[in-house]
């Protein structure tokens, strides 16, 4: 019926041949250190320029430059083995831990660099604090779980100011409440959720500057995910986050910034608003919205 | 260049998405039917067609509710962004166009029924005539719209600019005859007045035919000014 007044009034209902490849006027190519939208910020605690990874023979990173902005939340999104972790993990020197991990490029921390042979990586990984997917609680105390970082880079005097570290971090970390009461039961001992929120007290116990979260939520229920989205909008108050999520849903919500990484290659960074509603690049487009492979 | 609602991972997605885009599209084919046989009730005054105007209305709003439903669903259930999100924002205010388009040829229905009896507001040969001039250039937009609607062309929506300013012309024509008109005779002021208002709705039909274009544009980019997708000039009417 619909069909029979639509050829009447002269219109074509069929589809029309519409091919994904011919569909679009945004741009489609990749060059390698040409990232589409602005990478740089007016106030950045990083800035990472022409930034390569190597894993052996293996080019996980492609020049890839970005600042991370103060009291921002920058969402890294992208396939399985882009390189959002691997770049991540540049930021506090983890990829140091793997053999035969090579990091070339600029890494700037408050304008200072990284691979300096003066900088102590003990205390680069105190600024820049990480909490990863699979809660790792210490087999210790709740309260020392808290407690160790802050002992161990001598940032308490003695056990009271240490006791207000600990009341802070976990209050900041809106886990207070919730274990004020056993603070000497062992850390595995609370759900997934609350031992990653411990997780993220003991990161800022420390009083970290930027705190890196790879894919903090993918082990957790929506409830516990909600609280930790919630306690990243009050962190980013004091401290920049990066987060890399699986979840573009998870990066829409929590924040300012999104980089889409694809094959090494930082291909778009922008506004979140932006990025969500009017992607630039072709290969973002594809991927946010589930045309990817 | 034509945009494209498919090519999704999850392929019931681009189920979801044309058929909403396919139901939008056959609503509109039935407004344009809708505008066609209002202005013809209008212009030979014929009481039967208007019947027929006042009964395919309902068939309109139950689209309009459908589409309105289906794009919800697709919302709830897909969570859309990007290119697909303006897509599905879009299509519903193409269907709100489209509604209220067809609002306007059921008030030229309901003209002839209502004073069908009395026949003191039936068009005089030139007011028929000029009905009938505004019902084509309202028809053309819509069509073009659609069009280009169906193709999810941007482009091909800029058309409706350049029909827009030939329905503009039309329409000012029509009030200038009909001022002259009650000017010379003030007893024909009330049936005037009545003709003046059945111009203003066959405008008002092209001014939602090209908000279809302008929504056509927004699926393309956010904004189609400043991308040149469409002409600055194609902004929203209300």
């Amino acid at each position: 019926m619909e069909a029979a007044q639509a050829e009447r009034a002269g219109i074509n209902l069929k589809p029309s041949g519409r091919m994904p490849e011919e569909a679009s006027s945004i741009e489609t190519p990749v060059e390698t250190g040409k990232t589409v939208g602005n990478i740089a910020v007016d106030d950045p605690i990083f800035s990472c320029r022409d930034v390569d990874v190597f894993y052996g023979e293996k080019h996980a990173i492609k020049k890839v430059g970005i600042d991370i902005g103060k009291n921002q939340v920058l969402a890294m999104i992208g396939p399985s083995g882009c390189g959002k972790s691997t770049f991540l993990r540049c930021l506090n020197r983890m990829n140091d831990t793997i053999p035969n991990a090579r990091v070339v490029g600029s890494i700037l921390l408050d304008g200072k660099d990284i691979h300096d042979k003066k900088q102590d990586v003990v205390q680069l990984r105190a600024r820049v604090g990480m909490v990863f997917q699979k809660p790792n609680p210490f087999p210790k105390s709740i309260y020392e779980n808290v407690a160790y970082g802050p002992r161990i880079h001598g940032l308490a005097g003695d056990r009271v100011e240490l006791d207000e570290i600990v009341h802070s971090s976990l209050q900041r970390a809106g886990l207070w409440e919730e274990v004020k009461d056993r603070l000497q039961h062992p850390g595995t001992s609370l759900s997934g959720g609350q031992q990653q929120r411990l997780c993220i007290a003991r990161t800022i116990a420390v009083n970290p500057e930027v705190i890196l979260m790879d894919e903090p939520c993918s082990a957790l229920d929506p409830i516990a995910t909600a609280r930790i989205e919630d306690l990243m909008e009050e962190l980013r108050q004091s401290y920049a986050i990066v987060i890399v999520t699986h979840s573009m849903q998870q990066a829409a919500r929590v924040s300012q910034r999104t980089a889409y990484f694809h094959l090494g290659d930082l291909i778009e960074v922008g506004e979140t608003d932006r990025i969500f509603t009017n992607p630039r690049h072709r290969l973002t487009e594809d991927y946010i919205t589930g045309r990817f492979g | 260049m034509a945009l494209s609602l498919e090519g999704h991972t999850a392929r019931a997605f681009d189920g979801d998405l044309s058929s909403l885009h396919i139901q939008a599209v056959a609503m509109g084919a039935l407004v344009i039917e809708q505008v066609q046989l209002a202005v013809n009730a209008y212009s030979s005054w014929d009481r039967s067609i208007a019947t027929l105007v006042l009964e395919r209305e309902r068939k309109i709003n139950l689209y309009d509710a459908e589409i309105e439903e289906a794009a919800l669903q697709v919302i709830a259930r897909r969570q859309p962004v990007a290119q697909d999100l303006r897509a599905v924002f879009a299509i519903d205010k193409v269907v709100t166009e489209l509604e209220r388009a067809a609002d306007e040829a059921k008030k030229l229905a309901l003209t002839v029924l209502a004073e069908s009896d009395a026949s003191g507001f039936r068009p005089g040969a030139a007011t028929a005539r000029e009905a009938r001039a505004l019902g084509r250039v309202a028809t053309a937009m819509i069509r073009s719209a659609l069009q280009a609607f169906d193709l999810l062309d941007p482009g091909s929506a800029a058309s409706v600019v350049k029909q827009d300013q030939e329905m503009d012309a039309e329409y000012a024509n029509a009030l200038r005859r009909l001022l002259t008109h009650a000017m010379e005779d003030p007893r024909r002021l009330q049936s005037t007045i009545e003709a003046a208002f059945i111009m203003r709705s066959l405008e008002r039909i092209g001014d939602h035919a090209r908000n279809i274009a302008r929504h056509v544009g927004f699926i393309g980019g956010l904004d189609p000014a400043a991308t040149g997708v469409l002409p600055a000039s194609l902004t929203i009417k209300n």
